[in-house]
């Protein structure tokens, strides 16, 4: 059962498409991804899934119908750039932005100090915003995400300037988040991160979608042709050898890629034959971040592809 | 389209405006800056501080009926003035100037004034001072000295000191306005004074309103604010919503402003003294309101568009004049209005998109103005809001999620087809 369905999703900028044609469903209760490069378009989805923008075509679809205005006020929405008005209070912002939701009155003020307790701000909620660390304004602003109690929390690059502390924070928050039932939805190029928390993934680059679905389904498909390797010794006769595909070096380890998934135990056996000292050989390993650039890293050739890789593993 | 939302906006603006240091201090300050400005004007006309002037004429009785005439002048109560009295000709005067250039480049002997024996045929003084375009001097001297000349023309001549007083008097233009009604009434200068008034304060509060909102939507777009409370409103409620607390706000003002001519109006607790009492009618506030709230929410709508398009208050400012010219130009045509009340242009621009705002309450001021135009005026303004309120909107609903480079003007025009 799905309940938000992106169906054919194109929006473009001039002559920049931003996203094109990008089609993917979210089921229920899913914890969900949306992974991409910086400039992927993830942005856009996001903004076109929020009513933000109009999608030149396409629609969303939130169980059945258009999304408008109702899905606005379950969603909980936080921008990758985040800002407050300085010059109000922690507690007027948050009934401020409650209120724009629907939510107002004794229950929703009672909300936000149950929130601002928990968060160690209560003795903070007269002070204007400006007063606050930006930890503390970060703070606030997951407060005035969840405020409302909603359906949907649609995270944008949630991670993105968050210190420690508050990256922990977060993470409760999501995981809290989905044990109430609740759908969330979070973009971001940190594949470790994606692939510690999403059950479903969508994963756009160019504006396209290269791939969605299940994340435990994705990497077993995967899996199985690829292994990652640590050794010593010169593998170097490997290269042009007919049941690889593709050879990459990650420093510390090799990702390589069979042709065939039933070729592994003829890859070890290879390796042992020549002398090469295997440290880990792992065929059931692979990390969303090797799936990432094997799919989007062919595109831009060969110098794009190291770009690409360097991007992720870098972040 | 007053919904909920819209509200909360409304109510975020207005609490955030009415409750801000500079509503109150333009609130209080503004009437004290314009009487202020009033005081400061009539003082530099009255005081013009001491003034020593030497009076030479080249006979003596004229110079003894110089000296009777202006001593006894009702000026000379102020004490602000100490005349000297020369009996020179031409010649003489050369070096009398010549000796006191010291006195005249100080200021102790503000200027020497000559009367020769030609001006008995033609009336041409000359008046010799390091400042010889002084007004106020010229002014005050210039009905004695004629006094003086007339009654030595005459007085060779046989003539009855009736027909003599006649020949003195100077012209006294008084005004009268004729309105509709059936009486005709001498106008005082309330109604200039009046016009100033209205001219001012719409200017200063067009801009200051506009200012606020320009710097409150930049504030937005530059905090990054906007985009969560897009997740909420949709832009064109977030727009109206601003627009609305931002009218109501400078219109409160306004009324504030105003709440001395409309208790005048009123009520009789006030009694002006004639020659500064005015002849407007209660329903001429009422219109200037009606027609500057419609003012506020086109120029708003602009400010507001304005606000989108940039993301520092500093482009904002360098790319305002379109917007500035709109406010300015209307401005000097009311205040050319005041002296010219039937001027052409001025006459247009009373009906005119944007210039209306401020030209028709001058106008309405100084002259009658038929009852059609005054509707013809809100019909056209009340319309330049449907076309400038929607295209303001369609900018808006682009610019305020676009940040990073100023954005040309082209581009600008290309927003208005994207599909948002």
């Amino acid at each position: 059962m799905y309940t938000l369905e992106v169906k054919n999703l194109t929006k473009t900028f001039g002559k920049l498409v931003a996203v094109d044609n990008a089609s993917f469903e979210v089921p229920e209760g899913s914890v969900f991804g949306l992974i991409g490069r910086n400039g992927a378009g993830k942005t856009t989805t996001i903004r076109m899934m929020m009513n933000i923008y109009l999608p030149d075509s396409g629609e969303v679809i939130l169980r059945g119908a258009k999304v408008g205005q109702d899905f606005k006020n379950q969603v909980g929405y936080l921008p990758e750039e985040r800002g407050l008005y300085k010059k109000m209070r922690v507690l007027d912002i948050l009934n401020y932005f409650a209120e724009l939701k629907g939510k107002s009155g004794r229950a929703s003020h009672k909300k936000a100090d149950e929130y601002l307790k928990r968060f160690d701000l209560y003795d903070r909620r007269l002070s204007k915003i400006e007063d606050l660390s930006k930890g503390n304004q970060q703070k606030v602003q997951f407060i005035a995400t969840i405020l409302h109690d909603p359906e949907f929390i649609i995270l944008d690059e949630p991670f993105s300037g968050l210190d420690p502390i508050n990256t922990n924070l977060l993470k409760e928050i999501i995981l809290e988040m989905k044990e109430k039932g609740k759908i969330i939805i979070f973009s971001t190029h940190l594949m470790d991160f994606a692939e510690k928390m999403c059950d479903h993934i969508v994963m756009i680059d160019h504006g396209k979608v290269i791939l969605k679905g299940a994340l435990n389904e994705i990497k077993s498909k995967y899996a199985q042709k690829n292994v990652s390797l640590t050794y010593d010794g010169d593998i170097s006769f490997l290269q042009g050898n007919p049941i690889i595909e593709k050879i990459a070096d990650y420093g510390n380890t090799t990702g390589i890629r069979l042709k065939e998934s039933s070729q592994t135990q003829q890859l070890l056996k290879m390796l042992i034959d020549r002398n090469v000292t295997v440290k880990k050989f792992d065929a059931n390993d692979i990390s969303l971040q090797e799936i990432f650039i094997e799919l989007a890293g062919h595109e831009d050739g060969s110098n794009g592809s190291a770009n690409g890789g360097k991007e992720v593993r870098n972040a | 389209m007053l919904n909920q939302r819209v509200l909360a906006v409304i109510k975020r603006e207005l609490k955030e405006k009415l409750l801000s240091k500079t509503f109150i201090v333009m609130t209080i300050l503004m009437p004290l800056i314009m009487f202020g400005g009033i005081g400061i004007q009539m003082l530099l006309h009255g005081d013009e501080g001491k003034s020593f002037v030497a009076v030479v004429s080249e006979s003596q009785p004229l110079t003894e009926s110089f000296q009777k005439e202006l001593l006894s002048s009702s000026f000379m109560k102020e004490g602000n003035y100490t005349f000297s009295f020369y009996t020179q000709n031409r010649e003489e005067l050369k070096n009398f100037l010549d000796q006191n250039k010291k006195k005249l480049l100080e200021g102790t002997l503000t200027g020497v004034v000559y009367v020769p024996s030609s001006a008995m045929k033609d009336k041409k003084i000359e008046y010799y001072s390091k400042t010889p375009t002084n007004l106020n001097l010229s002014r005050k001297l210039e009905g004695p000295i004629n006094k003086v000349l007339i009654d030595n023309f005459f007085s060779s001549r046989s003539l009855t000191s009736d027909e003599l007083k006649f020949a003195r008097e100077g012209i006294d233009f008084n005004g009268f306005k004729v309105t509709k009604d059936e009486k005709i009434e001498k106008a005082g200068y309330g109604n200039i004074i009046l016009s100033y008034v209205f001219t001012f304060l719409l200017y200063l509060s067009l801009l200051l309103s506009g200012q606020l909102l320009l710097q409150s939507v930049i504030e937005e777009k530059s905090n990054r604010i906007v985009e969560v409370i897009l997740s909420s409103v949709s832009p064109k409620e977030l727009m109206t919503g601003k627009i609305i607390g931002s009218a109501i706000t400078a219109l409160f003002q306004m009324v504030i402003w105003l709440s001395p001519i409309i208790l005048i109006l009123s009520t009789t607790l006030f009694m002006l003294p004639p020659e500064i009492t005015f002849s407007i009618t209660i329903n001429h506030v009422l219109f200037l309101l009606v027609n500057f709230a419609l003012g506020l929410v086109v120029f708003l709508s602009l400010f507001g568009m304005m606000g989108s398009i940039f993301d520092n208050p500093q482009d904002a400012q360098s790319g305002m004049w379109p917007v500035m010219i709109l406010i300015i130009i209307p401005f000097f045509i009311a205040i050319s209005m005041m002296e010219n009340p039937n001027s052409p242009i001025a006459n247009v621009a009373s009906l005119l998109p944007f210039a209306s705002i401020l030209v028709m309450p001058v106008k309405m001021t100084v002259v009658e103005v038929p009852w059609w135009q005054l509707i013809l005026c809100l019909a056209v303004n009340a319309a330049t809001i449907f076309v400038i309120f929607p295209l303001a909107g369609r900018i808006y609903r682009v610019g305020i999620l676009i940040t990073g480079k100023k954005p040309k003007w082209s581009e600008v025009v290309k927003w208005l087809k994207y599909k948002y």
